[in-house]
């Protein structure tokens, strides 16, 4: 049987030890295969692609296209093939961020990544905060509501269409922390850093 | 709504948790690893890591230590202990932490945490601040509180906010090892000013010290011996705090 390849994206936003080992778990006896993309590739040899960033908005829109992947996500993405973005990897689905200076972002989920604003509120928003789950869907079901994830950032996704958020947290404000269009999702949280309940996330998104 | 954060620290020689800072008597508390997974699935919400005795030689061993633990755990972690410049930082992240804290060579050299939070993000760089009254002032102490210098904690620590870090670890020499309780004064004299989240460290020793620290608008608690010694473990602490009003996560 032919196996199925997961694809993680090393933008050199950040490491991508965690994500990788969890990965390795999750498919350690199943048909699934995992590449790491480091430049341009066929979107249509993968048939799920993981994007973790760290870092800056800008950093990681420059990183892509630096190393050719930028282009090649774009044509991966427009097919709505599967895709989790995880922090600034969802901040990127979006159409600008403000992060450092004004970049245009992949422009899939729209919306626009902006800094938290909010006197007396401690940014980084840095710790273990829950969801709140708007809908069940087949990868963030409801069993994931009010469970805690890990979340290090500064920036949120605004502007967003209701339709396109699955999940919301309270910082502050409600802001969107799991977003989605077809197949494609981002979550704002670190779920490699969120033990057991991030693990059964990445795997409900590979498994299902 | 966001949790208290409880995070159990060792302190490591190599690949082996110790007591006891004075290098004469050193007390093994357990292999680095094994109490790393456990505290990971006793509920930690984040660890903490200290390289002790950063020599050349056990700096190898304790780079493997830091990959080894970064491979059984899912939660994030803090490692520090004898970084002193950039290639330290990035062979760290490399390993597998998640954040990387600096503490004397911040003082010594701080354009290593402005190059430090440029290069990796500022959400990966700590800087830690050990502190202790001197003539009327909290002022900042390095070298593991061998040596004082001239800095004032708030300044300090405002001007470490400005050029980049992304959190703050602040521990009291006053009260750390004690246990007599967080230093709260010291604690809200720098979580009144900045805008990062800030840590607490140095003096648990009773339940009561953990929901005392959480009251000085520390995100983030960080005690060693309470649990190491087995005093008490992750969930008792947190069930306490819940009760108290407190939000962690259970």
């Amino acid at each position: 049987m032919k196996k199925k390849i997961i694809g993680l994206v090393d933008g050199q936003s950040g490491n991508i030890g965690s994500i990788k080992k969890a990965i390795t778990d999750i498919i350690k006896d199943k048909p699934y295969q995992l590449k790491i993309i480091k430049s341009q590739f066929d979107p249509y040899q993968f048939s799920k692609i993981i994007l973790p960033g760290q870092g800056a908005y800008a950093t990681l829109i420059a990183n892509l296209k630096k190393l050719k992947i930028y282009n090649s996500l774009k044509l991966y993405l427009g097919n709505n093939f599967p895709y989790l973005g995880i922090c600034v990897g969802m901040q990127i689905l979006s159409d600008v961020g403000y992060e450092d200076k004004t970049t245009k972002g992949l422009g899939v989920i729209h919306g626009e990544i902006k800094k938290f604003e909010k006197k007396n509120l401690i940014i980084p928003h840095m710790g273990w905060n829950s969801l709140k789950v708007k809908k069940d869907d087949k990868i963030l079901t409801t069993t994931f509501n009010e469970k805690d994830f890990y979340f290090v950032h500064s920036y949120i996704y605004e502007k967003v269409k209701a339709s396109a958020v699955l999940a919301t947290t309270k910082y502050g404000k409600n802001f969107p922390s799991v977003v989605n269009k077809g197949n494609i999702y981002g979550v704002q949280f670190h779920p490699e850093k969120s033990h057991k309940n991030g693990l059964k996330f990445i795997k409900n998104f590979i498994l299902n | 709504m966001l949790k208290t954060r409880i995070i159990p620290c060792l302190d490591v020689v190599k690949n082996k948790v110790v007591k006891g800072v004075n290098f004469k008597n050193i007390k093994v508390m357990g292999n680095a690893v094994e109490m790393a997974k456990f505290y990971s699935g006793a509920g930690a919400d984040e660890l903490c890591m200290l390289d002790i005795n950063a020599s050349y030689q056990n700096r190898k061993t304790f780079i493997k230590t830091v990959e080894s633990i970064a491979k059984v755990i899912n939660i994030p972690l803090t490692v520090g202990g004898g970084v002193s410049d950039l290639s330290d930082i990035t062979n760290l992240l490399n390993a597998g932490a998640d954040k990387v804290s600096i503490n004397s060579a911040a003082v010594k050299n701080p354009n290593l945490v402005k190059k430090a939070s440029l290069v990796h993000g500022s959400q990966c760089i700590v800087v830690a601040i050990d502190a202790k009254r001197f003539q009327g002032n909290f002022r900042v102490v390095i070298k593991g509180g061998r040596e004082l210098t001239p800095k004032k904690l708030v300044d300090w620590a405002l001007y470490v906010q400005k050029i980049g870090a992304g959190e703050i670890l602040l521990t009291s020499m006053d009260t750390d090892g004690v246990q007599k309780g967080f230093d709260a004064e010291m604690l809200r004299s720098i979580t009144s000013k900045l805008t990062i989240p800030v840590i607490a460290s140095g003096g648990v020793g009773k339940l009561e010290h953990f929901y005392k620290g959480h009251q000085t608008r520390a995100t983030g608690l960080l005690a060693a011996s309470v649990f190491h010694s087995g005093k008490y473990t992750i969930k008792k602490v947190k069930r306490f705090l819940d009760k108290k009003g407190v939000p962690v996560r259970l």
